[in-house]
């Protein structure tokens, strides 16, 4: 008789320890949903925020900040083709967005084909895109051959998913190249919802956003004179500034300046004793 | 750094580098692989020796590609540097040595042979009155690179015609 109270007494410790497990659990799940901004068993469900959830269109979830998210790595991995590509995202002034998409997820399916063709997406100007998938241990290069065009680098590299944390695809993250980090990330439903978060992005990143003077090939001719005089200007150098009329190549390059070397001088031996 | 290898090159990429290795589908003979490497987004549909890139550099930019040609050149006069240059001088670059004579760059190129494997090696500075500090940005790329002996070129009858510059 003794002997089966104990027996029963441990088998409903045992339960009770198991119940106590399954609810905390239970609440670690709730907790990651609420974090994740799905709201399953949110105790404020009836609030206005579920219910502006409930009643409008699905709302991406992308964290922006003002200040940089953090640095973003190259992102390192091979084409389809089985060829090696780099993708730096901090050798730009301008954005870089990455769209982490795989080949068999239904809602990548319209981004693979707007984000191929940039030029029609009305992105900030020097914007680029490029689509990084997982590499090959977890894709078939061949499926993503098929949804590439050739238009904008295709990276397939399950690094750069575990680099930038990506939790699944559709998955979005935009750097600036200016200062080589993330400004935005997250998931977006839709292309258009997509094009206006980048849009917001730009507007934050405002006038304060300097370049590095890089030609463009959009740019027009009176828009490459436009800068062109705006350098000069910045250099102080005015119209009818005698450098600008040449006589010699020596006008242009000076040998004696700090800028340039003569053959055998010591520019010669700095540079090899690096 | 990141590195990237194929076709038997490798390279770790200096900072704010970017780069590619790959060989073109062949439309008819054989093509052998091609490294190219830039400070700035390289665009996808370029020329082997930066055409299409080379107008996109600003003046802190530099462009470099490695080009490997068929083992018919092996042996020849051109070719019989062996290795790579360990680094250049200011000097090594001109505006006479562009392949595509676009005003205030400038460039160089060498042939040799590495690993069995005739190569060349060719750069672009964005600036050449800038070469004092670009050059040794090449120089960081150049030593970067790992060539190994052999690998199997590309040969076929279909694809995209190679590209000369």
């Amino acid at each position: 008789m003794v002997a089966l109270v104990v027996v029963l007494t441990f088998v409903v410790l045992l339960l009770g320890v198991l119940v106590a497990g399954l609810l905390r659990s239970h609440a670690d799940i709730l907790r990651s949903l609420h974090e994740l901004g799905v709201g399953v068993g949110d105790p404020a469900g009836t609030s206005e925020r579920s219910a502006a959830r409930n009643s409008a269109p699905p709302v991406p979830a992308w964290s922006q900040t003002s200040t940089a998210l953090s640095p973003a790595p190259t992102v390192v991995g091979v084409t389809p083709s089985g060829d090696a590509r780099a993708v730096a995202v901090d050798n730009s002034d301008e954005f870089t967005l990455l769209a982490f998409l795989s080949s068999g997820c239904a809602t990548c399916a319209a981004f693979w084909e707007a984000l191929q063709a940039p030029e029609s997406l009305d992105l900030p100007q020097g914007t680029r895109v490029a689509i990084v998938t997982k590499g090959p241990d977890r894709e078939i290069p061949s499926e993503v051959a098929g949804l590439a065009t050739g238009r904008v680098p295709v990276v397939m590299s399950t690094e750069a998913w575990l680099e930038y944390e990506v939790p699944g695809s559709p998955f979005f993250v935009l750097v600036d190249g200016a200062s080589g980090a993330e400004v935005g990330q997250g998931v977006a439903p839709r292309v258009e919802q997509l094009l206006d978060l980048i849009r917001r992005a730009e507007h934050d990143r405002g006038k304060q956003h300097r370049t590095r003077r890089r030609p463009s090939a959009r740019r027009n001719g009176p828009e490459r004179e436009a800068d062109a005089d705006e350098v000069l200007q910045n250099a102080g150098i005015r119209p009818g500034d005698p450098s600008l009329y040449p006589q010699s190549l020596e006008d242009v390059f000076p040998s004696g300046s700090g800028a340039g070397t003569t053959p055998g001088s010591t520019g010669r031996q700095s540079a090899q004793t690096q | 750094m990141a590195t990237i290898r194929a076709h038997g090159i490798a390279a770790q990429l200096p900072t704010r580098f970017e780069g590619r290795i790959f060989v073109r589908p062949a439309l008819v003979g054989t093509s052998y692989p091609v490294g190219q490497f830039a400070t700035f987004p390289i665009p996808d549909d370029i020329g082997d020796f930066g055409s299409g890139a080379v107008n996109l550099m600003g003046p802190d930019d530099v462009f470099a590609t490695l080009f490997e040609y068929g083992p018919e050149s092996l042996g020849t006069a051109l070719f019989s540097s062996q290795g790579r240059p360990s680094s250049f001088a200011p000097d090594d670059f001109s505006p006479m040595r562009l392949r595509r004579g676009i005003p205030g760059q400038s460039g160089t190129q060498r042939f040799f042979t590495e690993a069995g494997r005739p190569f060349s090696f060719y750069a672009v500075l964005g600036s050449h009155v800038r070469r004092q500090s670009l050059v040794p940005r090449v120089n960081e790329l150049i030593s970067s690179l790992l060539i190994s002996p052999a690998s199997n070129p590309t040969q076929g009858t279909q694809g995209t015609a190679p590209r000369w510059n």
